[in-house]
């Protein structure tokens, strides 16, 4: 038993690295995050899009009760993929953020400094004996200065900004898409289509309640969830790659 | 680091929140150049809403510190807040409320039931922290319109009308004889304008002005008049 796969104690615990410098119990909260339904945001001159795949695994279950998108403060939103309870956790430390920095300087939180809080936490679990790593990659989204912001954070406490990004299953697949598609003067409605339209071309056709759309206007800066006749307007103008098959 | 983790909900960073990010917190209080507002504020409730009114003068012993003070804040989409007492405490616990609100609201995505509001108030001013501030609350929700007075203790009493302040038995006095609870938001003004008048003429900590907050299903407005008469 002992020593049978000397590789083996490097994936118990978080704080042991491989010979060659990796940490295996944050690569593995990499795959959960690859097998979630996935998130998108974009980012468009009228404000920030999240769109979140949510699959209703039985018409008994209520659909009202899958939450992947989640509002953080008036202007900032999260979307997830990967473990969500993992996803929950982290949205609730991040509503804390926001109070607390409105309670010590009287301001918004900037999403920026959001996503580095969020990523100093997510990374004392890769570090901490005993601890598992967040099983979850969020998309950050909101408006700072009047700007709309986008990051998004990985599972080893790294947060980077975009564009235009996805995370869960197909991410690969999707930022082709989004690469290729991207507009930057898009207005929301546009920022909308961009994102279905990525998200369509990597899967099945899915019915507006497949789907959570929630926006956050450069103008208002209030967070708002589109209801499922706006869906599927929306929808209506998708083109369905996976139609035929 | 490791007590971070496994935090339950709830607002417990607050105390972080309030104190220096670096170096400890300034030794307490000795309250000897504490601005005290003697005040006069009242809140009523009418047909469809209730109204705050309060002076503007914050005092500190016989100097008027502020010709300015806005005594009435709003802390949640359909209820705020008259203050009275410690300003610095008031202003906290304000800050407070608000981001304990939000969060409440963010989580729940619903609206704060008044009831629950004035529970939160009592409960922040029983912990000691916020000493001495003597809050009348006013707002709307499913049920109707509330006013509340609470204790600086902590204490809370739902009335149709209440008063706090310096230049409260005054202000009582006009709203004992002219109190309607049927009466609409509009005369309710009036009669809360006259109540704070009636203290300003006859409290030396109690002047400068009227702030009016009318409170109905639409949200919260807040004005202010230089003059009481202004507003009768």
């Amino acid at each position: 038993m002992q020593g049978q796969n000397q590789q083996q104690a490097y994936d118990r615990g978080t704080t042991i690295f491989s010979p060659d410098g990796r940490l295996y119990q944050v690569e593995y909260a990499r795959e959960a995050v690859e097998r979630g339904s996935t998130s998108l945001g974009v980012r468009t001159e009228e404000g920030v899009v999240l769109v979140a795949e949510q699959q209703v695994r039985s018409p008994l279950m209520e659909g009202s009760s899958i939450e992947k998108l989640h509002k953080v403060d008036d202007h900032i939103a999260v979307g997830s993929a990967g473990h969500v309870a993992d996803a929950r956790q982290l949205v609730d430390f991040a509503r804390e953020q926001a109070q607390v920095e409105r309670l010590r300087y009287g301001e918004p939180i900037g999403v920026e400094t959001l996503a580095g809080a969020l990523t100093d936490h997510i990374q004392e679990y890769t570090q901490t004996g005993g601890a598992r790593p967040f099983g979850v990659a969020l998309l950050v989204a909101g408006i700072e200065d009047g700007e709309p912001r986008l990051f998004e954070t990985d599972p080893s406490g790294t947060a980077t900004g975009w564009s235009a990004s996805a995370v869960g299953a197909d991410r690969d697949a999707i930022l082709d898409d989004l690469e290729t598609n991207y507009r930057p003067d898009a207005d929301l409605d546009g920022g909308i289509q961009i994102a279905l339209q990525a998200l369509a071309s990597v899967g099945d056709a899915f019915e507006p309640s497949e789907v959570a759309i929630s926006t956050i206007d450069t103008e208002t800066e209030q967070y708002r969830t589109l209801d499922h006749d706006e869906i599927e307007a929306h929808l209506d103008e998708i083109e369905f790659e996976a139609d035929d098959e | 680091m490791s007590e971070d983790r496994h935090r339950m909900g709830g607002l417990d960073s607050e105390a972080r929140a309030t104190t220096p990010e670096l170096g400890g917190a300034s030794g307490g209080e000795d309250g000897t150049t504490e601005v005290k507002t003697g005040t006069t504020t009242v809140g009523l409730t009418a047909a469809e809403g209730v109204v705050l009114a309060a002076d503007m003068r914050a005092s500190a012993g016989n100097m008027v510190a502020s010709k300015n003070a806005r005594k009435i804040l709003q802390v949640h989409s359909s209820a705020a807040l008259t203050i009275s007492g410690s300003v610095s405490a008031a202003q906290s616990l304000v800050e407070s409320l608000r981001a304990e609100v939000r969060l409440y609201e963010t989580r729940r995505d619903t609206a704060m039931s008044l009831n629950a509001l004035a529970n939160l108030t009592a409960n922040l001013l029983r912990s000691g922290n916020f000493q001495i501030v003597q809050p009348v609350l006013g707002g709307v929700d499913d049920e109707g319109a509330h006013i509340y007075s609470i204790g600086p203790g902590g204490s809370v009493m739902e009335e149709t009308y209440a008063a706090s302040g310096s230049g409260s038995p005054f202000a009582l006095g006009v709203l004992e004889g002219e109190y309607d609870e049927e009466a609409s938001v509009d005369d309710a003004e009036t009669t809360a304008a006259r109540a704070v008048q009636s203290a300003t003429e006859r409290d030396t900590a109690s002047g400068n002005g009227l702030s009016l907050a009318t409170i109905t299903d639409e949200g919260v407005d807040i004005d202010s008049y230089d003059r009481v008469e202004n507003a009768l």
